[in-house]
């Protein structure tokens, strides 16, 4: 099946000079990207909370395993403990255990020497005190175990308290994060929701206006198809004959121009009902006669146009001889006609490569031909050379 | 010069010269009181280990840098060699990952050791670093961005105090 050639009307429409499309554009544009930039507002909304909220919890919980995941205060406790057991051990004064202790004594003077607790815990200044004095003591031997693991139970006690207070400084700083990022929660989730409504109904408004666009361009199609036909034998019409011309430019074309001969009298013979029954009984025997690939124009009161894909000009002669035998074929009567005949045509054909320049001298010269036929006494046909 | 030695010559000069006599023993004493432990660091890159003298590494040290040291709150001039540096001596070239461990053995395997920001630091306002001042070796920045808060000492536990040991992982 050979695919159907575009009407005058289609080329029309696909031509760059159309624009109604054009003029609407920028309305869908204005919907579409706030739609989109609504869509993308979302996206950034849920990367920020990727990118940004989930480090900050775990820079909160996920402690464990580096320098502050055990508080400082805990661990020099722990090596102050370690100080005392090896004081109380059973001989807390040889080289080795000496050496020990005070690297327990150093370790935990070092964890506690910081500049937050000394800030906020008075206990702090007078324990690394006792620390550094008492590691010095235990150096030179003046002092005994007992009485250097009674003394360590002062900076003991002061580490216990920052340890405690410390803990319920945390406490309190992970329930207000915790409050923060439920607030913050909500209110990412409620912004998100609005986001993505607004992101939807500007589709929906979006949708609204294509499909408003696309009913006010199929009305604009209509009303130009209504246009380029001929409203009574609903064929085309003179403009729509240009149009194609210009839409096949570059191929071979016939153009067959026809004329009812004696029409006028038909008409007063008959009455014009009747001579327009006779119109459209017409257009439709040149639609059988030509087949398909013609397309068919009114020109104006009884002059007929067809236009067909053509190669050379005996093809046109046949398809005016196949005219005129549909013609007679068809017997139709004309009551008023001098010569006593039925219904006759002038045919006047030409072929030509359809190009914008072409076409006015291709229908001159079918107008000729037709002209001529006419002279001659009707009822015949004649094909230009000189297409 | 050990301490046997210094006790002879002071008691040579004592007689003709008391109060410098009395000098060089305190300063005698002041020398016995340093701690003669964590002055060492160990270097292990597979089954070779190497120990390195912590009073070596302060004679090459040659980078003087001023830092906000949050954990004291000030300012502090920090004395030591750039790390990166030191490990291409070192191992020849920066390992992937180095696994550190402490003298209060707190142990952590980090990366991203090719920031010549890292300062491997050896003294502090002119002393050298001890256990006591976290030391005897400190990893710190030379330089960190207005964005971190030194009221958050969480935002600095990439700190790397009292190394002892460092071992580079392939």
């Amino acid at each position: 099946m050979t695919p159907k050639a575009p009407t005058p009307l289609q080329s029309t429409l696909s031509s760059p000079a159309y624009s109604p499309v054009k003029r609407k554009k920028r309305r869908y544009v204005t919907w579409l990207s706030l739609s989109l930039m609504s869509f993308m507002a979302l996206m950034v909304v849920i990367v920020y909370e990727a990118r940004w909220v989930y480090p900050e919890i775990q820079a909160y919980f996920s402690q464990t395993g580096n320098l502050t995941g055990q508080q400082l205060a805990t661990r020099s406790r722990g090596y102050l403990q370690g100080a005392q057991q090896q004081l109380l051990g059973e001989q807390p004064f040889e080289a080795d255990s000496i050496q020990t202790i005070r690297i327990n004594l150093d370790l935990a003077y070092g964890l506690l020497d910081v500049e937050v607790y000394r800030q906020n815990y008075s206990c702090t200044a007078p324990s690394l005190q006792t620390i550094n004095a008492l590691s010095d003591r235990i150096y030179r031997g003046t002092v005994t175990s007992v009485d250097a693991a009674s003394e360590l139970l002062e900076p003991i006690d002061c580490l216990t308290r920052i340890e405690m207070s410390q803990l319920d400084l945390r406490g309190m700083a992970i329930n207000a994060f915790s409050e923060s990022t439920r607030r913050h929660n909500q209110v990412v989730t409620y912004s998100s929701m609005v986001i993505f409504a607004l992101g939807l109904l500007f589709w929906v408004m979006h949708e609204r206006q294509l499909r408003r666009a696309e009913r006010a361009t199929e009305q604009t199609l209509a009303w130009m198809e209504r246009a380029m036909r001929d409203p009574l034998t609903g064929i085309g019409n003179r403009s729509a004959l240009q149009q194609e011309v210009m839409a096949k430019e570059g191929t071979s074309l016939a153009l067959i121009l026809v004329d009812i001969d004696f029409f006028k009298q038909y008409n007063d013979s008959m009455g014009h009902p009747e001579g327009d029954q006779l119109l459209r009984c017409l257009a439709s025997l040149l639609k059988d006669v030509l087949g398909e690939q013609a397309t068919l124009y009114r020109l104006g009161g009884d002059e007929f146009a067809a236009l067909l894909p053509c190669q050379n000009d005996s093809l046109l002669g046949d398809y005016c001889d196949r005219l005129t035998s549909g013609l007679r074929g068809a017997d139709l009567q004309h009551p008023a006609h001098p010569d006593n005949k039925g219904v006759t045509l002038s045919i006047g054909a030409v072929r030509f490569d359809a190009r914008e320049d072409a076409f006015p001298l291709a229908y001159s010269e079918a107008d000729k031909a037709l002209y001529r036929v006419k002279s001659a006494g009707r009822d015949g046909y004649e094909v230009s050379l000189k297409g | 010069m050990n301490a046997a030695s210094s006790v002879f010559s002071i008691r040579l000069y004592a007689k003709k010269h008391p109060k410098l006599s009395i000098t060089c023993v305190l300063l005698l004493l002041s020398w016995l009181s340093v701690p003669a432990y964590a002055q060492a660091l160990s270097m292990i890159n597979g089954d070779a280990k190497k120990t390195l003298s912590i009073n070596d590494l302060r004679q090459k040290s040659d980078i003087t840098q001023t830092v906000f040291d949050p954990y004291q709150g000030r300012e502090v001039e920090m004395r030591g060699l750039e790390f990166r540096r030191f490990l291409i001596d070192q191992f020849g070239d920066v390992p992937p990952a180095l696994r550190f461990t402490a003298w209060d053995d707190y142990e952590v395997t980090l990366g991203g050791w090719h920031d010549p920001n890292w300062l491997l630091v050896t003294e502090e306002d002119g002393k050298p670093l001890s256990l006591r001042s976290r030391g005897p070796l400190r990893l710190v920045e030379q330089a960190y961005d207005d964005q971190r808060d030194v009221e958050k000492l969480r935002e600095f536990n990439d700190w790397i105090w009292m190394i002892r040991s460092i071992e580079a992982k392939w």
